[in-house]
């Protein structure tokens, strides 16, 4: 009964913190054109079809969005071209997508007239054209959200949403090894990862869900026990050399992966961080221990925790079954304890999603978990003559 | 081997050692010029290596000592001096500020030796470098050698530390640049050297710690005894490594140990030289001497040939002429010019056989006299003999006709028959004279000289047994297997006689005859023995001289009939003779005589004898 009460506690607590991030806009004004610019190069527009590039896949799922209004029971976006908020007005494959509002959307008219989309920005770039004023909003890194701020770019930062974890080859030696699995969960050091490599943007994740989204976050440690790592490192016979493996072209990834290595020697741990392809999986490609980055499909637990059951449990030989539609917030956390305690999953920092604005932007609202850019809702400050 | 052959090859041999010696010193002299030369390469390296490392050093000295004086760094001290500052800030600060500094290492460590931000490892912040918080100044340090961690391994970095000192808080930065490769490829070193470094980071030698300007060295395995050797006692050193069983492929090496600041070792710096160049010149002036030998070897040979020929031509010359003075050609001259020592032997040869055929012709002469002395003499004793009785019969038959004429027909009649038989005898006389002028030629057929023997034996064997004269026993020793000889048996069997006769007279008082068959390849022989009273030296040398005899009645013509028959059928007659012992005659025929009829007398040689028996061969060349 107390730990019910207490998550009904943080519940409420969550919630009324999500609200609080509401930003109410006075005076809205029409027209004007947004220019977003994005990492992703996006080839098509078909909704049916498919890409293997994630980033391409999101930001294809965020434009999706923008432009339908049903989706189908696998998230996919369907309905009439023109049914959403905004309609195509220009395609450029690969570089460039000019979005007109849809006058006759039914949840009413945006207030910008076009959004225009530019592909293929690199970070740099795109930091660069925040702060010249030539983008209007853009998806930034977190570690960059320090730097962009102090570069006089309005950064607005989400809830934590997206998990950084270490996901254990199921059937390596190494990953079938819980007492290797629990040495390296102990000898992260996270604190350090969210200080330093995130620059304070970010959470130290002990649970798979974020403190906001269940409240149940504060109950699985997060702070480093080397002298324990030290212990159970010596317990395995040999002396296993792990191959922590992270996307290649992530620098997020490869910072945090360093970091981890780092932190591994330090509890007597042989760990090598070598950068993987992408799209790598199996034990031999991806490692014996892969670093992963999963973002939450929505802010509700179950269909969070649902979400990364699907996604973590065929490669990390973790139970498969989806939590019960009606699951109670004992339950979803006992399924997430369930497969933190395993430590086939090591859950290691939570990133927010992190965006970058001009000035003149107004009304814009951090888009939660599952949620895709706010653009129906945002308008441009008239600029002075 | 001639004396020509052995001139021949003393030359050869002097011309061989001699270039060989001059090839060697030669070898020598440049392999050590080719040392010297790499000594004197080796050490401008490791002079170049040397100020290079410290140009370098003061560069990175220099370029953090940028870094710290920047506005940027200064702020940063600033900004950490605070209480409760926030280091997560400059966490990626390192890396642009070594970018643009141009420095692979660098390291921004607060006063605590935490790292704020790192290059070479970014995740590394927060750790300690507790050891840059131990020196007090780092100003006079100037720059040094490191290992230095990174995430991909410990590194060899030559290294500088500059501090910002804001209140009592102090930013260390380190800097420097990483010592490999890049570095090795910024020496300009000559053609046929290179230059490689180990990085001496791990407890253990590792092959792949070894690097030259391209990368890691293949077969850097063969280092590992000499890097251990640099592990224990840091020193220079030079060594040598054949990479392969050629011996061009060898390469020195001169060792540079590079220490720490704490003198501890941290690298290896290998200057390597080729020794390709020295090998090829050694092989080339091996080529060279090769071929000066060939050549000298094809001129000496022809040179020997003609200088042996020259040396020895007169000598051979003087063998010639010594041979056929031996062959009896005591007439024979050597043509030999020059005032050598080889022309005054020819000129001496000359002279002596000058003075010999001189000598021979006057002892010819003497000999001819004495023989004709001897002749007249013999003549005179034969012809004495019958003239006495002609002239006493003639002087009884006046004195018988003055004085006794009726007496005077019965003594005519006994003077005629007298006279009659006197001449009778002086025409005998004659008649043997004849006989021996006129030695008829052998007519040859096949002869076995054992029968010849036996019926010479046979004929005698009434005399041998004669009454009134003391027994000869006869003894024949003849070999059975005898091989038939071509001869004129007639011939044959009157020198036999001759010869048995001559036995029979030497043994007046009875004794033995031995006659003995033999042969061998070259031909038979035959050997007469009796047990007489042998002959004297003096006797033995003048028996097969005509008309010499040492018999009271003897015509002195019957050993040289014997020596006549024996040299017509090619063979030859000795004597071996012992006084009071006896005497033995050997006649040596060959199976075939020569094609020609053998004009010159039988080669008769007198053979000493043990106990000095007397001997005598009948002399080559002369007349009977």
């Amino acid at each position: 009964m107390k730990l019910r009460l207490f998550l009904l506690v943080a519940s409420i607590s969550a919630a009324l913190a999500s609200a609080g991030r509401v930003q109410t806009s006075e005076r809205p004004r029409y027209g004007g054109t947004v220019r977003v610019e994005i990492g992703a190069v996006i080839h098509s527009l078909d909704p049916v079809g498919t890409t293997s590039d994630l980033e391409e896949a999101a930001a294809k799922d965020e434009i999706g969005a923008l432009l339908y209004d049903q989706r189908s029971a696998d998230g996919a976006f369907l309905g009439v071209a023109g049914s959403g908020v905004f309609h195509i007005a220009q395609w450029e494959s690969g570089k460039r997508l000019t979005l007109a509002a849809n006058e006759n959307y039914r949840g009413g008219r945006a207030f910008v007239d076009t959004v225009e989309i530019e592909m293929g920005r690199s970070v740099k770039e795109r930091l660069l054209d925040l702060e010249v004023g030539t983008a209007d909003c853009a998806e930034i890194p977190p570690e960059e959200a320090r730097r962009a701020g102090e570069g006089g770019v309005r950064v607005s930062a989400s809830e934590p949403e997206e998990l950084v974890a270490l996901r254990f080859a199921s059937g390596h030696p190494i990953g079938e090894d819980a007492h290797a699995r629990e040495a390296l969960s102990r000898s992260i050091d996270r604190a350090a990862i969210v200080n330093f490599i995130l620059q304070k943007e970010g959470e130290p994740a002990g649970g798979l869900l974020p403190q906001w989204s269940n409240g149940t976050a504060f109950l699985f440690p997060t702070a480093n026990d080397v002298a324990g790592a030290k212990e159970l490192w010596s317990q395995i016979p040999g002396s296993p050399r792990i191959v922590l493996g992270y996307d290649s072209r992530d620098s997020l990834e490869q910072a945090i992966a360093e970091r981890i290595a780092l932190n591994a020697r330090d509890a007597g741990i042989t760990l090598s961080a070598e950068a993987v392809p992408a799209g790598a999986a199996g034990p031999t490609e991806a490692g014996d221990v892969r670093l992963i980055r999963l973002r939450m499909k929505s802010a509700r637990p179950r269909d969070a925790l649902t979400g990364f059951i699907a996604a973590l449990a065929p490669a990390a030989g973790l139970d498969p079954a989806p939590l019960p539609a009606a699951a109670s917030a004992e339950q979803i956390y006992g399924r997430e304890r369930d497969m933190v305690s395993s430590y086939r999953v090591v859950p290691v920092v939570w990133l927010p999603r992190v965006f970058g604005l001009s000035a003149r932007l107004r009304d814009w609202k951090a888009p939660a978990a599952g949620e895709g850019w706010p653009l129906a809702d945002v308008w441009l400050e008239q600029e002075s003559q | 081997m001639t004396f020509r052959t052995k001139l021949f090859w003393v030359f050869t041999l002097a011309l061989l050692l001699s270039v060989s010696l001059i090839a060697a010193g030669v070898t020598i002299v440049a392999r050590r010029a080719f040392d010297e030369s790499n000594r004197q390469h080796t050490d401008a390296l490791v002079a170049q290596f040397k100020d290079e490392f410290q140009r370098r050093g003061q560069d990175v000295v220099d370029r953090v000592q940028g870094i710290a004086d920047a506005e940027g760094t200064v702020r940063m001290a600033i900004d950490l001096s605070r209480p409760k500052a926030d280091v997560s800030v400059y966490v990626n600060d390192a890396r642009g500020v070594s970018q643009s500094h141009q420095l692979d290492f660098l390291d921004f460590v607060a006063t605590d030796g935490a790292i704020i931000s790192s290059n070479e490892w970014p995740a590394r912040f927060g750790y300690k470098m507790d050891w840059l918080t131990q020196t007090l100044d780092w100003a006079p340090v100037g720059s040094f050698l490191a290992k230095v961690d990174t995430q991909d391994g410990p590194a060899l970095g030559l290294m500088a530390v500059s501090t910002v000192r804001v209140g009592d808080r102090d930013l260390y930065i380190l800097g420097g640049e990483r010592l490999g490769k890049e570095f090795l490829s910024s020496l300009a070193l000559p053609s046929g050297m290179r230059a490689l470094l180990y990085l001496d980071l791990q407890p253990d030698f590792d092959s792949t710690n070894l690097v030259d300007a391209a990368g890691p060295v293949s077969d850097g395995d063969q280092f590992g005894s000499f890097i251990k050797q640099e592990r224990q006692q840091p020193l220079e050193q030079t060594f040598r490594i054949a990479w392969t069983p050629d011996p061009a492929s060898a390469e020195a090496f001169h060792t540079l140990p590079l220490l720490g600041r704490q003198k501890e070792l941290l690298g290896v710096l290998l200057i390597g030289s080729s020794q390709r160049e020295v090998v090829k010149l050694e092989q080339r002036i091996r080529d060279l001497a090769l071929a000066v030998l060939a050549m000298g070897l094809f001129f000496g040979l022809m040179l020997s040939w003609w200088g042996a020929a020259r040396v020895t031509r007169p000598v051979e010359k003087l063998a010639a002429g010594a041979r056929e003075v031996s062959e009896g050609n005591w007439s024979a001259r050597v043509s030999v010019r020059g005032r050598s020592e080889i022309g005054q032997l020819a000129v001496a040869f000359n002279r002596m056989t000058t003075q010999l055929t001189e000598q021979r012709e006057q002892l010819v002469q003497a000999e001819r006299v004495a023989a004709w002395r001897e002749l007249a003499r013999r003549l005179a004793h034969e012809l004495k003999n019958p003239l006495f009785p002609l002239q006493t019969t003639v002087e009884n038959l006046r004195r018988a006709k003055d004085s006794s004429p009726d007496q005077f027909e019965d003594v005519f009649r006994e003077s005629t028959g007298i006279l009659l038989s006197e001449i009778e005898n002086l025409k005998s006389i004659i008649g043997r004279f004849s006989d021996f002028a006129k030695m008829p030629q052998p007519e040859l057929g096949p002869v076995n000289l054992n029968d010849v023997v036996r019926s010479v034996v046979k004929l005698f064997e009434s005399q041998f047994g004669a009454v009134g004269r003391p027994p000869i026993t006869p003894e024949l020793h003849l070999e059975e297997n005898l091989p038939i000889v071509q001869a004129d048996a007639t011939l044959l069997r009157r020198a036999i006689e001759n010869l048995v006769l001559n036995a029979m007279d030497a043994m007046p008082a009875g004794g033995v005859l031995m006659l003995r068959t033999s042969h061998d390849e070259g031909g038979v022989e035959l050997e007469i023995s009796d047990t007489g009273s042998g002959l004297t030296p003096e006797e033995c040398e003048r028996l097969f001289t005509p008309y010499y005899t040492t018999k009271q009645h003897g015509t002195g013509l019957g050993l040289a009939i014997v020596q006549s028959v024996v040299s017509d059928h090619g063979g030859r007659i000795s004597v071996e003779s012992e006084t009071g012992v006896g005497t033995s005659f050997h006649i040596r025929l060959p199976i075939k005589p020569p094609d020609r009829p053998v004009s010159a007398p039988a080669r008769a040689e007198t053979v000493p004898a043990e106990k000095a028996p007397a001997t005598s061969e009948a002399p080559t060349g002369e007349g009977a």
